[in-house]
């Protein structure tokens, strides 16, 4: 067995030249803590999603010729439904397995957007995007992009009502683009709502082109990782000229190996137990009918709470129109994410730092920083509220109107309160040294022989507060 | 701080295990365990016809057993070794940097500048080519025209519901709706209208308008709402108004369809209507302005 191990690596070294760097690869130091784990989190349910959704392209019919639905589920007996809409419900109710696999992808979708998302705040709250992974930063957005693209064309593709109103509710968007809108939205949906094209096409989009893409720049991006190597936090022996931490083997990969399965275990049991996206109950898209409440996945929430919280402002300029949709589904995204895009840059305007990091602030090191992070996070959270905006009113009994006129006033003043409590909270605990990853030695408390007390110190270096 | 491996707990212990590990280890072949069951009990029940619920739990605990097994195995039989790895100079430096300009401008530059000519017929073939490839594009929708100006409704088209009933003045009570289509298109998306029995002498409209309010009861809206296109599905017959379930924007029924609370600008167009010598209603023409959320030459003929 050896033998054959050593044989074969010396033919791939022999021609490839791998051994000296599978070498220096095995010996790869990654640093030890839980906030790098993030982004591998939403490379596993990637892994999930690849796997989950080549098994659905085998039984998904992207069509919307009309069939007479005539499977087990009674509701939807004898019913004109598309093809892709029929195969969805084959799928889910007459494959073995089938369910599983369509609710382990949705619920790896929206997995798979939090991690990016989280991941994302901790590169930019630890300040880990600064000099020399401003291109990686740019790899990492393009990636969230993609990512929000895979998740809104899939979830378009059942054919089911509650997709299809997203679906109308994108075209309008489209519409809105300025000038070039018309012929954009009839580009890409091949004419008028509802034609017939769309669905083929978002096919392509989510099994092909967006996938390319993605898969692409993760590679690009995991390039980058490793030729600039990890940042890290700051700490004993850690300085801006070493990576301390765990080797690739044994230890990371042992790690990475356990993180895998059990998100993947979790994906497993989520999309067990916990139903997700039940087409069947929405039933066959028609565009004269309408759900209520209707809710799209959460990492478009904050968009349809954009458009719920709009004003109802359209321009009319020399008789060209600007769509009331414009200012908050075009030009709010624009704008929050043009920001983030271009964040190292901007922030580097502030900070005059060209220097290279490599070891992370903590979030209070920079308090301006996190303060705008915070105030940034606070806007899309209001968004997202909003979003809910009918089921809130349900729920605390109040009428919907007042729901969106609380969050219009929410969204003026709550982003400025956050960002001023945000820097304060940064500069105390700046000036306060108190730090959350040392272990606060404590004190040891003595009698003394006339009965008061008095204090020993642990640590005979450490200063008395 | 580079450790022998028997030291890391891969080869064969070079020491007695401790007792943390021993029962660590123990945890671990426990999980594994589980992991192996879990996995017979998949193979069970996929040939027994398949449960969803089940094979969820299952595939969770052979997952989640081997994911505890092997995070066990990590963090309690491995033991913590911290390893350090000087960075290297990301940089080629000056040096570097100027080699590649020289081989840049003694290389590169002076192969294309004898041939300066060819260089920028070059360019332009490729440009030409370029935007020729461009042109399929083009292909993928029909330019956008007068489409969304215009619906099926004609002067004339028959009121029909979405399974192609003609519509008469009694099939709506009064405070009742009903989604309209012109016949030959029920179920069009563009020409999908509302028509709203109201009581008499409500409608606050202009004259001419009015005037194609059949008996003053009967008017008919846009379905499309002008805001980002969701159908307007809900009537409230108290206030007599429309509310979309999409962006919550609603439309005074009574009041030209005007938007008085939400995101929408603009009232749900007007579908002229009267009634045929058949008492069925018909349609004196298309609505009066587009339907649907805005667009750019909206405004425009």
């Amino acid at each position: 067995m050896s033998m054959v191990i050593e044989r074969s690596l010396k033919y791939l070294d022999e021609r490839l030249g791998t051994a000296s760097f599978a070498r220096r690869a095995l010996r790869k130091v990654f640093p030890d803590h839980w906030t790098f784990l993030l982004g591998e989190i939403a490379l596993f349910c990637l892994v999930v999603l690849v796997f989950t959704g080549t098994f659905m392209t085998f039984f998904y019919n992207p069509s919307i010729r009309e069939v007479v639905y005539d499977g087990p589920y009674q509701p939807l007996q004898g019913q004109h439904v598309s093809a892709a809409y029929d195969s969805v419900l084959r799928l889910s109710f007459e494959v073995r397995a089938g369910l599983l696999m369509r609710q382990v992808h949705h619920w790896a979708a929206l997995v798979f957007v939090a991690a990016i998302v989280i991941h994302l705040c901790r590169i930019f709250f630890t300040g880990a995007f600064r000099r020399p992974r401003e291109v990686n930063w740019l790899v990492g957005m393009a990636l969230l992009f993609l990512a929000l693209g895979e998740g809104f064309t899939g979830y378009s593709l059942p054919d089911d009502l509650l997709s299809g109103i997203g679906l109308r509710i994108f075209y309008s968007v489209a519409l809105a683009i300025p000038v070039v809108g018309t012929w954009v939205t009839y580009l890409l949906f091949g004419g008028e709502f509802p034609a017939g094209d769309i669905i083929s096409r978002l096919f392509v989009f989510h099994v092909m082109l967006l996938p390319a893409l993605l898969i692409g720049l993760v590679v690009v991006h995991l390039f980058v990782l490793v030729l600039q190597k990890h940042t890290q936090y700051p700490g004993r022996g850690r300085t801006e000229r070493n990576v301390v931490g765990k080797r690739f083997w044994p230890e990371q990969t042992f790690k990475s190996v356990s993180l895998l399965l059990l998100t993947t275990a979790m994906l497993a049991l989520l999309g067990g137990l916990a139903q997700i996206n039940p087409v069947w109950q929405y039933g066959q898209f028609r565009p004269f009918d309408v759900t209520s409440p209707a809710q799209p996945d959460w990492y478009i929430g904050f968009l349809d709470g954009a458009l719920r919280l709009g004003p109802p402002w359209d321009l009319t300029l020399f008789g060209y129109t600007i769509s009331e949709v414009f200012w908050p589904a075009i030009l709010f995204p624009g704008v929050a994410f043009g920001i983030l895009t271009l964040w190292p840059w901007i922030e580097r305007r502030f900070t005059r730092d060209r220097a290279e990091h490599h070891l992370l602030d903590r979030p209070r090191d920079a308090p301006a920083r996190t303060a705008t992070g915070a105030a940034g996070l606070m806007v899309f959270f209001i968004m997202f509220l909003e979003g809910g905006n009918d089921i809130f009113g349900v729920l605390l009994n109040v009428s919907v109107e007042v729901v969106t006129r609380t969050l219009q006033w929410a969204l003026l003043v709550a982003p400025v309160v956050t960002w001023l409590v945000t820097f304060w909270v940064c500069r105390a605990l700046k000036r306060s040294r108190v730090h959350p990853a040392r272990i606060n030695a404590g004190v040891r408390l003595r009698r003394t022989a006339d009965g008061g007390y008095e204090t020993a110190s642990l640590e005979p270096t450490s200063t008395p507060e | 701080m580079d450790l022998d491996d028997r030291q890391r707990g891969l080869g064969p212990p070079a020491r007695e295990l401790t007792w943390d590990q021993r029962r660590a280890e123990r945890a671990a072949a426990v999980a594994f365990t589980v992991a192996i069951l879990a996995g017979v009990g998949l193979f069970v029940v996929y040939f027994s016809g398949g449960q969803t619920q089940l094979e969820g739990v299952l595939f969770c605990l052979a997952l989640g057993g081997l994911g505890v097994g092997v995070a066990l195995w990590a963090n309690r039989l491995l033991g913590a070794h911290e390893a350090v790895e000087e960075r290297h100079e990301l940089t080629s430096g000056a040096a570097g940097r100027e080699a590649f300009e020289h081989a840049l401008a003694e290389e590169v530059g002076p192969t294309l500048a004898r041939r300066s000519l060819l260089v920028k017929l070059l360019a332009g073939a490729g440009g030409a080519l370029g935007l020729a490839l461009l042109l399929p594009v083009l292909s993928l929708g029909p330019a956008p025209g007068r489409t969304l100006k215009q619906t099926p409704w004609r002067r004339g088209s028959r009121l029909v519901d979405e399974n192609g009933t003609q519509i008469t003045l009694n099939s709506v009570p009064e405070d009742g709706f009903i989604t309209v289509f012109p016949e030959g298109h029920a179920g069009s998306a563009d020409a999908q209208a509302l028509l709203i029995h109201v009581p008499k002498g409500e409608l606050r409209l202009p004259a001419d308008r009015l005037a194609a309010v059949p008996q003053g009861t009967h008017v008919a809206y846009s379905k499309i709402c002008t805001h980002a296109g969701c159908p307007v599905g809900l009537y409230r017959a108290d206030t007599r108004s429309l509310l979309c379930p999409c962006h919550q924007s609603q439309f005074d029924v009574l009041d030209g369809a005007k938007p008085f609370f939400g995101p929408a600008a603009r009232p749900l167009p007007q579908l002229p209507l009267g009634v045929d010598d058949q008492g069925v209603l018909v349609a004196l023409g298309d609505f009066y302005e587009p339907v649907g959320p805005a667009f750019w030459d909206r405004g425009k003929p």
